[in-house]
């Protein structure tokens, strides 16, 4: 048993690290716009189509496909900035359906293009296991992406701490007009972070790609994770999403493991109203009103 | 709506449709289908324009509905037309597990829900003895023979499905002009106020809640009794909100016809035309439609149609 907690607590760990992509992305364009883009998790999806096309078509290895990926996601990410960015009024409510509507854009458009099928990648390598300490298990996939999840959540981090764009980005996200008056142009940081949101959102669909399985109907669930990790995390804090997508994972795969994998969804689902409702600023966050 | 233009309408509706529509099986069970939706676009558009609460969960309490009522059927022994009222009422009960989420707005609360609408998903599915599992419930007894009037044919489907969406547009404008609505109003343009005058916002925003709840699990009541078949993936499916969320914005959300209309128009148009033209992924139009009402009338179509100046609908004119 204690050998299945710890088997099932190293695959929530490598989980958590894509899963930290996801929810990063996710939450920068919240602290810069605050706007809950709705399709972001269809982003990720469409990251995952890509390197399926690139892998099929151009017989591309996943990993070769990224800057593909980035390309195609940044933009439809970019696409999605410039229609959010023109909402008049109530943007509150409307950025909500305006992505919302996005999700589903983007959901069919895959459907139409690559069909219903379920697909992971051919490539061998992506899914030998790895066995750690002579218990542990893992894919090499999972090994991978959890290594570079890691990377770009710390580079990431620094990004936002050390460099004048980073800050930028903060300054608007804890206060636009005064930002605005230290010479900061919020729309320059509002692209930056949709742009940013798209290349995490690409390196997950990636990830998901080859670690797991992509399929349409994958995006939406995809967008609630990310915003159940956001949550988790509590508004501005990098290493909190980091935590919260770990936290996440955990729950996940020990839940599978004790219980059942039907109960897999529901476990994180409960997680997440708990925390919402008991703990309003999140596990990781600084203390702040919901809405 | 002045009494002559409601009898038109009611004509209309009652007669000429039948009348038209009747023998082409197809097509009324095409409109009984939107309006199906448009219930739950009503029920919805209530508790977003007058709660200021937008859900993407309302597919729990339609599955609730349907579950509650087919149950009740089947292993109570009701008779249809009661267990069909009893099941919004048990809807608007499971309503209340979700009010812990009152306290949270706009994003927070959209999302509380649809994590609701998940857990409700999945425990039907895990309840095997009460629900049936995954694998559903199998012939669900039909709508009754009434007055010497079958309405479990599809013509009869259609009078159910279009007096209950009537009366859920009834119930709205009653709950609209009461001191109630004006309340819910007063609220929608600052809470904190509404609050120091002496409303208890928050006894209202649960009680648009259940109502809202109510009339969305008489409508996953119905449909189970019209297609006699449920399964949890079917019930709870995203899709019920989806569809009663682009009906309601493409109508208009804060009309009062406006989400009917909505849903009457993109559910009928999705199916006969862009169905036919894209068999897989068609949906795609409807969230461009989504998008474009955002972005070029947030209000809706009632609303554009009134600016346009050649429908000056009344409705539109008082939201």
């Amino acid at each position: 048993m204690l050998e299945l907690l710890a088997q099932s607590s190293f695959s929530g760990l490598l989980a958590g690290a894509y899963y930290a992509l996801i929810a990063l992305g996710l939450a920068l364009v919240f602290g810069t716009m605050r706007v809950i883009n709705l399709a972001h998790g269809e982003l990720v999806l469409l990251a995952g189509y890509v390197a399926y096309g690139a892998e099929t078509k151009l017989g591309l290895d996943p990993l070769a496909s990224i800057p593909l990926a980035v390309a195609v996601v940044g933009l439809t990410s970019v696409i999605v900035y410039v229609l959010v960015s023109r909402i008049g009024k109530d943007r509150e409510l409307n950025s909500l359906i305006l992505t919302f509507g996005m999700g589903v854009i983007i959901t069919n458009a895959v459907l139409m293009i690559w069909s219903a099928d379920i697909h992971s990648t051919n490539v061998p390598w992506y899914h030998d296991a790895v066995i750690l300490g002579d218990t542990l298990f893992a894919m090499q996939a999972e090994l991978l992406f959890g290594a570079i999840g890691l990377v770009t959540v710390g580079a990431v981090w620094w990004w936002l701490e050390k460099t004048w764009y980073g800050r930028a980005v903060r300054a608007v996200a804890s206060n636009r007009d005064a930002a605005k008056l230290m010479g900061i142009n919020p729309r320059t940081t509002e692209v930056l972070s949709f742009a940013m949101a798209g290349l995490l959102a690409s390196l997950a669909g990636v990830a998901l790609y080859t670690g797991k399985v992509i399929q349409p109907s994958l995006g939406h669930n995809l967008t609630v994770k990310a915003f159940i990790i956001t949550v988790l995390a509590g508004m501005g804090s990098v290493p909190g999403v980091l935590l919260g997508a770990v936290l996440l994972g955990i729950v996940e795969s020990v839940t599978v493991t004790v219980a059942s994998s039907a109960l897999q969804e529901l476990a994180g689902m409960v997680l997440f109203l708990v925390v919402l409702l008991v703990m309003p600023s999140g596990l990781f966050g600084r203390a702040r009103r919901r809405g | 709506m002045k009494p002559v233009r409601l009898i038109v309408v009611l004509l209309f509706c009652y007669g000429v449709v039948p009348l038209v529509l009747g023998h082409d099986a197809y097509v009324i069970g095409l409109v009984v289908s939107a309006l199906t939706i448009a219930g739950v676009a009503l029920a919805w558009a209530m508790l977003g324009n007058l709660g200021g609460m937008v859900s993407f969960g309302h597919a729990a309490f339609f599955g609730v509905g349907a579950y509650a009522s087919a149950l009740l059927t089947m292993k109570a022994g009701w008779p249809v037309l009661p267990a069909m009222i009893a099941a919004g009422v048990v809807a608007a009960v499971a309503s209340i597990a979700t009010m812990p989420a009152l306290r949270l707005k706009g994003p927070y609360f959209a999302l509380a829900i649809l994590a609701y609408a998940e857990i409700f998903r999945i425990l039907a599915t895990e309840l095997k003895s009460v629900t049936g599992g995954a694998a559903g419930i199998l012939s669900i007894p039909r709508l009754p023979v009434l007055l010497g009037f079958d309405l479990g044919t599809k013509l009869g489907g259609y009078v159910v499905v279009l007096t209950l969406v009537l009366l859920t547009v009834l119930g709205y404008h009653l709950i609209r002009r009461s001191p109630h609505g004006l309340a819910l109003k007063a609220m929608h343009d600052s809470e904190d106020a509404t609050r120091v005058i002496g409303v208890n916002a928050t006894a209202l925003k649960a009680m648009m809640l259940a109502v809202s709840a109510f009339f969305t699990g008489l409508m996953g009541a119905f449909n189970a009794h019209y297609i006699n078949f449920l399964e949890p993936d079917y019930a709870f499916a995203g899709l019920w909100t989806t569809l009663a969320i682009v009906s309601a914005i493409f109508g208009g959300y804060r009309t009062l016809w406006g989400p009917m209309v909505g849903a009457l128009a993109v559910y009928l148009i999705d199916q006969l035309v862009f169905k036919a033209v894209l068999p897989q992924g068609h949906q795609i139009i409807l969230g461009a439609l989504l998008g474009i009402m955002v972005l070029f009338s947030p209000g809706g179509l009632l609303p554009l149609l009134a600016r346009l100046g050649r429908n000056p609908s009344k409705e539109a004119a008082h939201a």
